[in-house]
């Protein structure tokens, strides 16, 4: 008989679970039709899909800035709406903007950070200077953010992302604008978080991004998730040799295909 | 302290320290205005004007200044605080944080409060050494500076979310708050003006801080001191709770 454990406390919820979700903008534009995704506490997920595909509008109602039209989030079983203060204390946002304070020093924006999570002082402190060294900013420490240059300040919001210490880590393009060590720098740095068991929803126009770092991916268009699974599994089932081109299939742009390109064509056309 | 109180007190923090990065605002600029204040009306207008209420004319005048000097700082520095933040998207890291809408909105409420009551300390500081200022109703001064600054801040929360560009905060601060100001009595006494003017005054909520704090201060009213208490009060709970209502819906902040 199972009957005793009729509502058993789930032992690991997701990290992310978002159950037919619709954001209608009041502009009227609906840039979310519906949408669920369920992403498993500890993995590596990546979210792709075309300009104005309504990535960072999930990304935003599931950090509480957008609400929710219509629809469940929930992060590690924590209610985005109702229990909002447990499930925000378990995500970790690098939005797509770089949308610091240019009047607050690197330290200071950390710091604020910490605070609004509620990380005591000396906890703040120290967490502060292993960030700091981790992305290269101690010498950046007292500068004004906005005299920062843009990859630089790049590292500022990955920091603060990082900064209280998240379960789930939630990067919005984080890799758009950087130079090639910084990108690699921090590749690096998300597989060591993901292994020290932090989940990630990451979102990216890079590919080969999502192949090498993410273990499930799923692809959204039109405010709609059109697919998902393992950049294999999604290859293989589109009949095609690469991610990119399967994602090609889904925005309908195959024509656009490396194959067709004379660089990269073996088997000619 | 509580995890939810260091978070209070980091959100208060940062509303401060913007301020306090910007001494020659802050302090420097009030400072010099209350000094030419004191010199145009007290030495220059003063002798000629004569005593009001039995208070020579500059006496009688910088109670409504050190007033004048809370509102307008706790008005100005929340509405373009909160404009600011918006712009850059900054205040999107408050607002994905485990804060309540109660916390953000006391928080961004007392950076603006917080100036003012400095500015505010700060003029009496300078103009009672330059003239002599009595206290006659500590009591009655305190609560009603309290709730002026209160009403200010909170009025600069309320344009501050609503406002889209720099310039709906410009528009209120010229064209409502400084006509309300001016005309609520704080360069002369409304009994002293003819009719229609007096009777128009009368619904100026301006008109009522002016007369309680200078009643504070000097000892003299036009109305009812409890009345104006407690219509300040109930406009000052009502604006706040309207605040409330505005970040709990996330209107103008959340997307
Ligand atoms: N604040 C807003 N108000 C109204 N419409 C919006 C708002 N933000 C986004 N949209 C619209 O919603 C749709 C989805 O936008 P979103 O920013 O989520 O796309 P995205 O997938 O993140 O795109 P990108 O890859 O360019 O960042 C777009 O049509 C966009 O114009
Ligand atoms: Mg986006």
């Amino acid at each position: 008989m199972s009957s005793s454990s009729a509502n058993p406390p789930d032992p690991s919820p997701p990290a992310l679970e978002i159950t037919d979700l619709v954001k209608r903008y009041p502009t009227g534009v609906e840039a979310l039709k519906g949408v669920s995704l369920e992403i498993a506490d500890g993995e590596f997920f990546g979210l792709l899909g075309p300009n104005g595909a309504g990535k960072s509008t999930l990304i935003h109602c599931s950090t509480g800035l957008a609400s929710p039209t219509s629809g469940e989030i929930r992060v590690f079983g924590h209610d985005a709406v109702g229990d909002y203060r447990q499930a925000r204390e378990a995500v970790g946002l690098a939005p797509q903007e770089l949308n610091i304070d240019w009047f607050l020093t690197v330290e200071e924006t950390l710091d604020f950070h910490g605070g609004y999570f509620g990380m005591g002082k000396k906890d703040r402190k120290e967490r502060v200077d292993e960030l700091l060294e981790s992305f290269s900013l101690v010498d950046k420490r007292n500068d004004r953010t906005r005299d920062l240059s843009g990859g630089m300040k790049r590292r500022v919001i990955l920091a603060r992302a990082l900064m209280h210490r998240p379960r789930l880590l939630i990067l919005d393009e984080p890799t758009a604008g950087v130079d090639v060590e910084l990108r690699l720098e921090l590749w690096h740095y998300v597989q060591q978080v993901n292994s020290e068991g932090t989940s990630i929803l990451l979102t990216t126009h890079y590919l080969e991004e999502a192949e090498q770092l993410c273990s499930r991916i799923a692809f959204i268009n039109g405010g709609e998730i059109v697919d998902h699974g393992s950049s294999d599994e999604l290859a293989e089932r589109f009949g095609v040799g690469s991610l990119e081109d399967a994602y090609l299939e889904l925005v309908g742009r195959k024509e656009l295909s490396r194959a067709h390109v004379g660089i990269e064509a073996e088997d000619g056309q | 302290m509580s995890p939810s109180m260091v978070r209070l007190v980091s959100l208060t923090r940062r509303e401060v320290s913007r301020f306090l990065k910007i001494p020659r605002q802050t302090v420097g600029a009030p400072l010099l205005e209350t000094f030419l204040y004191i010199s145009i009306f007290g030495a220059a207008l003063g002798s000629r004007v004569g005593d009001l209420h039995g208070y020579e004319y500059i006496v009688f005048v910088v109670p409504g200044l050190i007033m004048m000097a809370f509102a307008i700082n706790a008005f100005t520095n929340n509405s373009s605080s909160i404009l600011q933040q918006k712009f850059q998207g900054a205040i999107d890291d408050q607002l994905s944080s485990p804060a309540s809408p109660g916390q953000l909105l006391l928080a961004f409420t007392l950076g603006g409060f917080l100036r003012g009551l400095l500015i505010s300390v700060v003029t009496f500081l300078v103009a009672s050494l330059l003239i002599d200022l009595p206290v006659k109703h500590f009591y009655i001064l305190i609560p009603a500076l309290f709730l002026v600054g209160w009403f200010f801040a909170s009025l600069g929360v309320l344009v501050g979310v609503r406002a889209e560009q720099f310039d709906d905060v410009s528009f209120a601060q010229t064209f409502i708050l400084q006509p309300l100001i001016f005309l609520g009595g704080v360069f002369y006494s409304a009994s002293l003006l003819p009719e229609p003017y007096e009777t128009l005054t009368h619904f100026n909520p301006v008109y009522y801080m002016i007369s309680l704090v200078r009643y504070g201060f000097l000892g003299v009213a036009d109305i009812s001191v409890w009345l104006s208490l407690a219509l300040l009060t109930a406009a000052t709970a009502a604006l706040t709770f309207a605040n409330y209502r505005m970040f709990k819906s996330g209107y103008k902040l959340r997307r």
